[in-house]
């Protein structure tokens, strides 16, 4: 088992690296960051310095979280489309290994890549001369528990559907939009109008954010941490209630998507 | 070892739905080391035979069993089982060696440099072997196909059109390790639009027309001598006897069909005229023939007196 463990996630890994979409799409991102860090190389206010680090630390992890993303959709859509399953499940190699192994393989991608971040942000404070503070390993270790969740979750719907309505289902119709029509029904039910329709209305959009998957469960308690990158004793449980959160996504998303798998008459 | 009983596919397509019987009652029985060859026109359903007998494709009813078990997905009975897909659906990120490598090493067994560096060398694969497969000719991902599949040794072998794109040396080469392997008691089943492969290679044949089988039989049986009819090829010098059927002129070379009856008349014309004479021998019914009279409805399988199956052409 380890070594058909091994031998997948070696070809995803694989996969990934040569991958020319992710390529792209994570050089255009750099580019972007590094043109956004020109400025601070200019100025000599430590606070100007910390904003750029800041805002350079927080789109690197928002990149991040895409990019596991598209990892998780990616995997799927490529194998099922390119029909190549046909040459893995001929084999001794059950869909239940195939799907953990694609899942840690882009699990160890993310992982790498918040690393990468992670040093980056060290490096930056040093080159800048500011404190290395405490808030950036929070971060990294917070979005990579996050990524851990989104990479399963675009898997499941990878399995499902079609890549580019699974890219629209996770990018627009996800649990922050039927958060904010569920305030709007509810704000408008206070208002007075109080029909049967809105209130079914109201249960469905609520129902719906219930359901679907939240990007940062705890953001309201870790948002400070995010600005000032200063983390209180207290603080680093939510990293534990982010990891747990995620962990009991990632496990339903994998039990979806393998029952998805298996009920497909044609691989 | 492998059995279908009353296999039916039905996919629905088109807009509305309709339905497209792929296997339509498909009953097969592939024994213990037999060389079998499902052979069939195109859409026949050779293929969709061969994903139910892997597990990749769900029958709508019907049983399928390999070694008697119901194949299922990455099931653990696949240990002893290689297949070689018509279309090379590889992965095309990976290099040569590196496919090889990874599909080798999905038997769960480790495997070292030595053996993929041979298996290339074998398939005249070793000067492409970082060469990524989307860069790699038809010829060459079937090649890499081959090298996975006989790595193991495998005691059942599933070759869907094996030949397709492989040059003739390498096509020949591949006859050869077939042979061995089934000489060694492997059983292998094959699809195959060409029927001389399947006449020089398979011992048993199932002839597949509209998702059912016409006929499974012994190869021996679908290619039987014709007693009754002498096949002359020769040098005509203008000269052909009228009892001579189905004439074909190609320059000088005159081949055509002699009568039995006629065989002493001919001999003497030959003798007295001095024609060169190239060929005289039984015409034999090739498994094209039987194909094409079975599939036709122009011939049906029948017991001869001796008691044994041969074609009979109505």
């Amino acid at each position: 088992m380890t070594e058909l463990l091994k031998a997948n996630i070696w070809a995803d890994v694989t996969f990934y690296r040569r991958s020319k979409l992710l390529l792209a799409f994570m050089l255009v991102f750099l580019l972007l960051t590094a043109l956004q860090s020109l400025p601070p190389l200019f100025m000599d206010s430590g606070v100007q310095s910390f904003n750029s680090l800041q805002q350079i630390v927080a789109d690197l992890n928002f990149f991040l979280l895409i990019l596991a993303g598209g990892m998780g959709l990616l995997i799927i859509s490529s194998h099922l489309r390119n029909r190549n399953l046909k040459m893995v499940f001929t084999k001794p190699c059950s869909p239940e290994l195939w799907l953990l192994s694609a899942y840690l393989s882009a699990a160890a991608m993310s992982l790498f890549l918040n690393l990468v971040v992670l040093g980056s942000g060290v490096l930056l404070s040093v080159l800048w001369r500011l404190p290395v503070r405490m808030g950036l390993v929070f971060v990294s270790a917070e979005t990579f528990a996050v990524s851990l969740g989104l990479i399963a979750f675009l898997m499941l719907l990878a399995m499902i559907m079609h890549p580019a309505l699974a890219a629209i289902v996770a990018l627009i119709f996800n649990a922050d939009l039927f958060y904010q029509f569920d305030v709007w029904t509810k704000a408008a039910i206070r208002s007075g109008n109080s029909s049967i329709a809105l209130r079914m209305v109201e249960r469905l959009f609520h129902g719906l954010y219930i359901l679907l998957p939240m990007v940062y469960p705890f953001d309201k308690q870790t948002q400070n941490i995010h600005t000032s990158l200063r983390v209180m004793s207290g603080e680093w449980k939510y990293l534990l209630f982010s990891l747990g959160y995620t962990l009991a996504l990632s496990a339903f998303c994998y039990c979806v998507s393998l029952f998805a798998l298996k009920r497909k008459n044609h691989i | 070892m492998i059995v279908a009983e009353d296999v039916h596919v039905h996919f629905p397509t088109g807009l509305f739905r309709r339905r497209v019987r792929a296997l339509d009652g498909l009953t097969l029985d592939v024994r213990d080391g037999d060389f079998f060859a499902l052979v069939g026109q195109n859409g026949a359903g050779k293929s969709t035979a061969m994903y139910c007998f892997l597990g990749l494709l769900r029958p709508t009813s019907g049983k399928v069993q390999i070694m008697g078990q119901s194949p299922e997905l990455g099931a653990r009975l696949y240990k002893n089982v290689a297949y070689l897909p018509e279309e090379p659906h590889y992965h095309l990120y990976l290099t040569v060696e590196e496919a090889t490598r990874y599909y080798s090493s999905l038997y769960g067994k480790r495997v070292s440099d030595k053996t993929i560096d041979d298996s290339l060398e074998r398939l005249g694969l070793a000067q492409f072997k970082t060469l990524p497969l989307a860069k790699c000719s038809k010829g060459m991902k079937q090649k890499v196909g081959i090298a996975q599949c006989l790595i193991h040794e495998p005691q059942v072998l599933f070759l869907d059109e094996p030949t397709r794109g492989l040059d003739p040396l390498i096509v020949r080469e591949f006859r050869e390790t077939l042979r061995e392997i089934h000489q060694r008691g492997a059983t292998i089943v094959m699809n195959s639009h060409v029927l001389s492969e399947i006449e020089m290679l398979a011992n048993r044949v199932a002839i597949l027309d509209r998702g059912k089988v016409v006929v499974q039989d012994e190869l021996q049986n679908l290619l039987t001598l014709n007693q009754e009819l002498y096949r002359v090829v020769f040098e005509g010098n203008g000269v052909v006897p009228e009892y001579l059927t189905a004439v074909e002129r190609t320059g000088h070379l005159v081949r055509a069909f002699l009568p039995k009856a006629r065989l002493c008349d001919f001999v003497e014309l030959v003798r007295a005229s001095g024609m060169l004479l190239h060929e005289c021998s039984l015409k034999k019914t090739s498994l094209e023939e039987s194909f094409f009279n079975l599939v036709k409805g122009e011939a049906t399988l029948t017991e001869n007196a001796g008691g044994n199956r041969e074609v009979s052409v109505s």
